[in-house]
């Protein structure tokens, strides 16, 4: 008896709010009529201006007043759908307490777990481990706010929380392909969502977004199945298993195989961003095997830099010294390194 | 014989649509969602799971609703 009352009461709440949203639709209307008008005054504003312009051959004016008049023409087409929208929309009959009692006692048959919370004035159902083409997603808690079905034509009034939360790897978000941040994508589903609220069928309401959350539509999802676990490259975001990503030790991030590279001189894995170019070799290497030569003050791999000098300033060195250039095993071609001469250190040869 | 009639699949209309006496279930769902599996449905009578050669009465509420509806991500 006293759940029957429990019932009652939440029925009446139920109904309390389906009456604010009938009382909201006519107000939504208003508001899209008003838009309307809005729309025509600006276009006629717009015509009157195409006039004056066409009268004194302004054409760069009538281009303008054509371009805002496409506007209002786009926002005519919105606004006149969605009016049409709220007017053609089933006059349901208010639901009555005990058709919404009736509603309740299906929910707790259809579904196995069902919360009705009195301090958020919410109406829960929890639904079966979910597991789409074989990516475990965990069960869902679907929460009607009761106190938001009267503003069902503005804002969702329900969220799809994930219990178990096994989310995308490029966002904490996604919990599921057409759930984020706790809202679901309805898909398909939107129209039958719509009029399931307005006629408080609240049991068809929790089935139908269960329908969808056990559904993957692979054409419009906020991140693929497919690219569901793995990493995401801290650079450029592609999804990449654990077999193709590599870790930088540099910045403590991981990366695809086309955004990190290896260490020519240690084999250390460095990301493109962390890893250096040598200017004599241009072979990339990590921050650990690139040092500065003195003399010119450019970055050399250790490879590349005998005695701490780049081979252009010990050859230059030993030049000063007396030495003459043929004792050097290196040719000319040899020894310039590949670099842009403008950025070239000026040597003061000495006579 | 007027049977009340949810459709869950697309609109969500809920109409009352006239059937013939004897009527099954599985006959109404055919007529009405032609080259549909009933499998891929959740259908209800009254509130209540029935089996497919269920008669129907006059004054019936049947409800039907896919267990696949695709969503979207905007």
């Amino acid at each position: 008896m006293d759940e029957k009352k429990k019932l009652i009461k939440i029925a009446n709440g139920v109904q309390d709010a389906l009456a604010r949203l009938q009382e909201k639709r006519w107000l939504e209307l208003l508001s899209c009529l008003s838009s309307l008008t809005n729309v025509f005054q600006e276009m006629a504003s717009q015509a009157r201006k195409l006039g004056i312009s066409l009268t004194h051959c302004w054409l760069a004016a009538a281009q303008g007043s054509s371009t805002s008049i496409n506007r209002s023409l786009d926002d005519l087409q919105y606004w006149m759908q969605r009016a049409k929208q709220l007017i053609e929309a089933p006059n349901a009959e208010l639901a009555k307490p005990s058709f919404l009692v009736e509603e309740l006692e299906q929910l707790q048959q259809e579904f196995e777990s069902i919360d009705f919370d009195k301090a958020e004035n919410t109406i829960s159902v929890i639904t079966e481990p979910i597991t789409l083409e074989e990516v475990y997603l965990g069960p869902f808690k679907i929460q009607l706010k009761i106190d938001k079905l009267g503003d069902l034509y503005t804002n969702c009034p329900y969220h799809c929380i994930a219990l178990d939360p096994h989310p995308a790897a490029t966002s904490e978000d996604v919990t599921h392909p057409h759930v984020s941040n706790d809202r679901l994508c309805e898909g398909e589903g939107n129209s039958a969502i719509r009029a399931a609220l307005e006629q408080g069928r609240l049991c068809d309401f929790f089935t139908i977004v269960r329908s969808i959350l056990n559904t993957y539509s692979p054409d419009s999802p906020y991140v693929r199945l497919d690219e569901w676990d793995g990493t995401a490259c801290y650079d450029c975001g592609r999804v990449v298993d654990n077999e193709n990503s590599y870790y930088c030790s540099f910045c403590d991030q991981t990366f695809c195989e086309e955004c990190s590279t290896c260490c020519r001189s240690c084999n250390e894995t460095v990301c493109n961003s962390c890893s250096q170019l040598c200017a004599y070799c241009e072979e990339s290497v990590c921050p650990n095997c690139i040092k500065e030569c003195p003399e010119c003050k450019r970055l050399y791999c250790s490879s590349c830099l005998e005695e701490d000098l780049c081979p252009n300033c010990k050859e230059e060195l030993e030049n000063e010294n007396g030495e003459h250039p043929s004792q050097n095993a290196r040719t000319d071609k040899d020894r310039i390194p590949r670099q842009p001469e403008t950025t070239q250190p000026e040597i003061q040869h000495s006579s | 014989m007027k049977i009340l009639f949810i459709d869950n699949d697309g609109g969500g209309f809920a109409d009352y649509v006239e059937s013939v006496q004897g009527t099954t279930v599985e006959k109404f769902f055919n007529e009405k969602m032609p080259g549909r599996k009933p499998e891929d449905y959740l259908i209800r009578v009254n509130r209540q799971p029935v089996p497919k050669d269920y008669v129907l009465h006059d004054g019936d509420r049947i409800t039907i609703t896919p267990v696949k509806i695709e969503g979207a991500k905007s």
